[in-house]
C-alpha cells in the first residue's frame, strides 16, 4: 500500500531544468527540429550522395562518349544542357525515395506519435519537412548540376562547343532541373504521408514520375486528347522546366503535343506537389495518428 | 490536471472506450489499470490529441491539448517506448523533440543524465534493449520538465533497479506537485507506487478510487483472530453480516466487524485474545476480483496477461 512505501524525492532537481522561459512552439523552431531530423539519418545522407554520385558521373560517361553521338556544329545551349542534366532522370527516384520516406519512416518506426504529441496541431510538420526537404534536395540538386557542367566543360572545350554559365537560357534551364528535384521530393512526402508506407508511397511515386509518361503514348493511341494532356505530366512539365524555351517563328502555332515553356512547366508541377500536399495535410488532420 | 466528460471513442462498431468521466489531480500518483484492449492506451492517446475521440471531450490543464501553445512543457508522455526513429540516435532524438520548442542541448544532456543514458546517447536507437527504449522515452516524457506525465507502461523491460528507480521518480514528481498519470499491468509495483486508481474494463471505468478503498472495499476486510476459545469469541460478535471461519492452524478469520469491536467484547468479557490482525488482501487480488466481473474478457485478458 502506497501510505506504507517512502517517497523520497529523486536527487535531481527537476525544477532548476535549463529551459528558457519562452520555451514554446514556433514555426522556425518546427523547421530546426525537422533539419536535426532529416540530416541525423544516414539514408539522407546516402540518398543524396547518390544524386550527386550518379548525376555528375552520368554527365561525364555521356560526354566522354558524344562524339559517337554526332556532335553539333558549334556551341549549343540545348546539347549542352541535354548532357548536364542528364542525372536529373535518375536523381528524381532518388529524390522521391527520400521524399517518401521522410515520413513514412515516422510511421513504421512509431516516431510519428512522438512528432505529432510535440506539434499537436500537425500541419507546421508537413509545412516544415516540405521547406527543409525543398532546400535540401533543391540544392544538392544545383551542386549536381554544376559539378556535372564544371566537370564536362574541359570535354565541350577541346571540341569547341563549350557552353558558359552565362549563355542565354543556360543557367535558368539548370536551376530549373534543381528546382524540379527538389519539388519532386515534397510532391513524394505528400504521396508517403497519404499512403503512410514506404512500399506503397514509393511505388504511386514512381507510376506518377516513370510510369505515367511509358503508359501514355500508348492510350494516345486509343484516346486521341491523351495527347494535349502529355506535356501536363509531372515528368513532362519537369522537363519543360530545364529546357530553354523554344524559338517558334513569329505568329506560329506549336504543334500538339509541344513541350511547355519552362515557367508553365514550373507552375505544372507545383500544381502536382501542391495537390499532393493538400492531400496529405487533410489526411494528417483527419485522421488518428 | 487531467480532466475527461464523456470521452468516447469507437473503431467502427467497436467501442474501446465508452464515455468515461474521470479527472486525475495534481500532487499524487494515479494509476491506470485494466486488462489488454480495455481501453487504456485509446484513453491516453486522446489526452495528448492523437486519437480524436468520436464523443466527448478531454483537457489538459483546462485545455484540450491541441491547443496548448508549449505541448511538451504541459504534458510530457511516454505511449510506446519505440516510438522513436530507430536509425537516429538518441541524442539527436532528444535533441530534435527540444528544438520545437527551443529547448536546448544543456537540457537533453541533463534529461540524458537523469535517465542513465550517458554511455548510449550516441548510439542509434535500432541496438537498444527494452530497457534503454524505456529509459529514453522517459527522457523525452522529461524534456520539457512538464507539470503533467502520462506514462503507459513505463516499467516494462525494466530491470529490478530501474523499475525501483521509476518508482522513485514517479514518486518524486508527484511530491513535487506534478500530475501522474501511470498505466502498468504489475500490481504489486502499482500498489507502491499509485494514489490513487483508476480501474478500465471493456471501456468503462469500474473503480476511481484511492489504492486503499479500492482493495478493501472489493476484497473486504477481515480479521484474522486466535483466541483460546473461538465458540465464545463468536458468539460474543455475532450479529448481521458477521462470519466466522475456523483456519487449519486454529485461529479464525472474521468479516464484517471491526477489529476494535472484537478486542472490546473481548475485554469486557474476559477472553484472552492472542492474535488480532486486519487482513487486507493484495491489489492483485483487488484487481482480478474487479476485472472479472467483465465475463466476456476473462479468457482474453487471462491470456494476454500470461503471454
Amino acid at each position: 500500500m502506497s501510505a506504507a512505501t517512502t517517497h523520497r524525492v529523486p536527487t535531481h532537481a527537476l525544477t532548476t531544468a535549463h529551459i528558457a522561459p519562452d520555451a514554446r512552439l514556433t514555426f522556425p523552431r518546427i523547421l530546426r527540429s525537422e533539419w536535426i531530423k532529416l540530416t541525423s539519418l544516414r539514408s539522407t545522407a546516402w540518398s543524396l550522395a547518390m544524386i550527386v554520385l550518379t548525376g555528375v558521373g552520368l554527365s561525364l560517361l555521356l560526354a566522354a562518349t558524344m562524339d559517337s553521338a554526332g556532335l553539333p556544329d558549334g556551341p549549343s545551349v540545348g546539347f549542352a544542357l541535354s548532357t548536364v542534366t542528364l542525372g536529373v532522370m535518375f536523381g528524381q527516384i532518388i529524390a522521391a525515395v527520400l521524399g517518401v520516406l521522410a515520413i513514412s519512416g515516422e510511421y513504421s518506426t512509431g516516431m510519428i506519435h512522438s512528432t505529432l504529441t510535440a506539434v499537436p496541431t500537425r500541419l507546421p510538420v508537413l509545412a516544415a519537412k516540405s521547406v527543409v526537404l525543398f532546400a535540401l534536395v533543391t540544392l544538392v540538386g544545383l551542386a549536381t548540376l554544376l559539378g556535372s557542367w564544371a566537370g564536362t566543360y574541359p570535354m565541350f572545350a577541346a571540341e569547341g562547343i563549350a557552353v558558359g554559365l552565362t549563355e542565354p537560357g543556360f543557367l535558368l534551364a539548370v536551376l530549373g532541373a534543381a528546382v524540379y528535384l527538389g519539388l519532386t521530393a515534397v510532391f513524394a512526402l505528400g504521396i508517403g504521408t497519404v499512403l503512410r508506407s514506404a512500399a506503397g508511397g514509393v511505388a504511386t511515386v514512381l507510376g506518377v514520375i516513370l510510369g505515367l509518361p511509358l503508359f501514355l503514348p500508348l492510350a494516345a493511341l486509343a484516346f486521341d486528347w491523351v495527347v494535349d494532356v502529355a506535356p501536363y505530366l509531372f515528368t513532362s512539365a519537369g522537363e519543360s522546366m530545364a529546357s530553354i524555351p523554344a524559338d517558334l517563328p513569329a505568329g506560329a502555332e506549336a504543334e500538339r503535343g509541344a513541350p511547355l515553356a519552362p515557367w508553365l512547366g514550373g507552375v505544372v508541377v507545383l500544381v502536382w506537389t501542391g495537390v499532393s500536399l493538400a492531400l496529405a495535410g487533410l489526411s494528417l488532420r483527419r485522421r488518428d495518428a | 490536471m487531467i480532466h475527461a466528460r464523456g470521452l468516447t471513442k469507437r473503431y467502427g462498431t467497436r467501442t474501446a472506450v465508452d464515455g468515461i468521466d474521470f479527472t486525475v489531480e495534481p500532487g499524487r500518483v494515479t494509476g491506470f489499470l485494466g486488462p489488454n484492449g480495455a481501453g487504456k492506451s485509446t484513453t491516453m492517446r486522446m489526452i495528448v490529441g492523437l486519437d480524436r475521440p468520436t464523443a466527448g471531450t478531454v483537457t489538459v490543464g483546462g485545455h484540450p491539448y491541441r491547443s496548448s501553445a508549449a505541448p511538451l512543457r504541459e504534458v510530457g508522455v511516454l505511449l510506446d517506448a519505440k516510438a522513436v526513429h530507430s536509425g537516429r540516435t538518441a541524442y539527436k532524438h532528444l535533441l530534435a523533440m527540444g528544438a520545437t520548442h527551443g529547448i536546448g542541448k544543456e537540457r537533453v544532456r541533463e534529461v540524458i543524465g537523469m535517465t542513465g543514458l550517458e554511455s548510449v546517447a550516441g548510439k542509434r536507437v535500432k541496438g537498444f534493449s527494452l530497457g534503454m527504449g524505456q529509459r529514453l522515452g522517459i527522457a523525452a516524457a522529461l524534456l520539457g520538465d512538464p507539470g503533467i506525465l502520462i506514462l503507459d507502461e513505463p516499467v516494462n523491460g525494466l530491470d529490478p533497479e530501474g523499475v525501483r528507480w521509476v518508482r522513485t521518480l514517479v514518486r518524486g514528481l508527484a511530491a513535487e506537485g506534478r500530475t501522474v498519470l501511470l498505466s502498468s499491468h504489475l500490481m504489486s509495483e502499482m500498489a507502491q507506487t499509485a494514489d490513487q486508481l483508476i480501474v478500465l474494463g471493456r471501456g468503462r471505468i469500474l473503480e476511481d478510487a484511492p489504492v486503499g478503498d479500492v482493495i478493501s472495499r472489493t476484497n473486504g476486510t477481515t480479521v484474522r483472530v486466535r483466541t483460546n476459545d473461538l465458540g465464545r469469541l463468536a458468539a460474543l460478535v455475532a450479529g448481521d453480516g458477521v462470519t466466522v471461519n475456523r483456519e487449519a492452524d486454529g485461529s479464525a478469520t472474521l468479516s464484517g466487524v471491526t477489529p476494535e469491536r472484537i478486542g472490546d467484547s473481548a475485554a469486557a468479557a474476559g477472553l484472552p485474545i492472542y492474535e488480532l490482525t486486519v487482513v487486507s488482501g493484495s491489489l492483485e487480488d483487488a484487481y482480478l476480483t474487479l476485472t472479472a466481473d467483465e465475463v466476456e474478457y476473462r479468457s482474453t485478458a487471462a491470456e494476454e496477461i500470461a503471454r
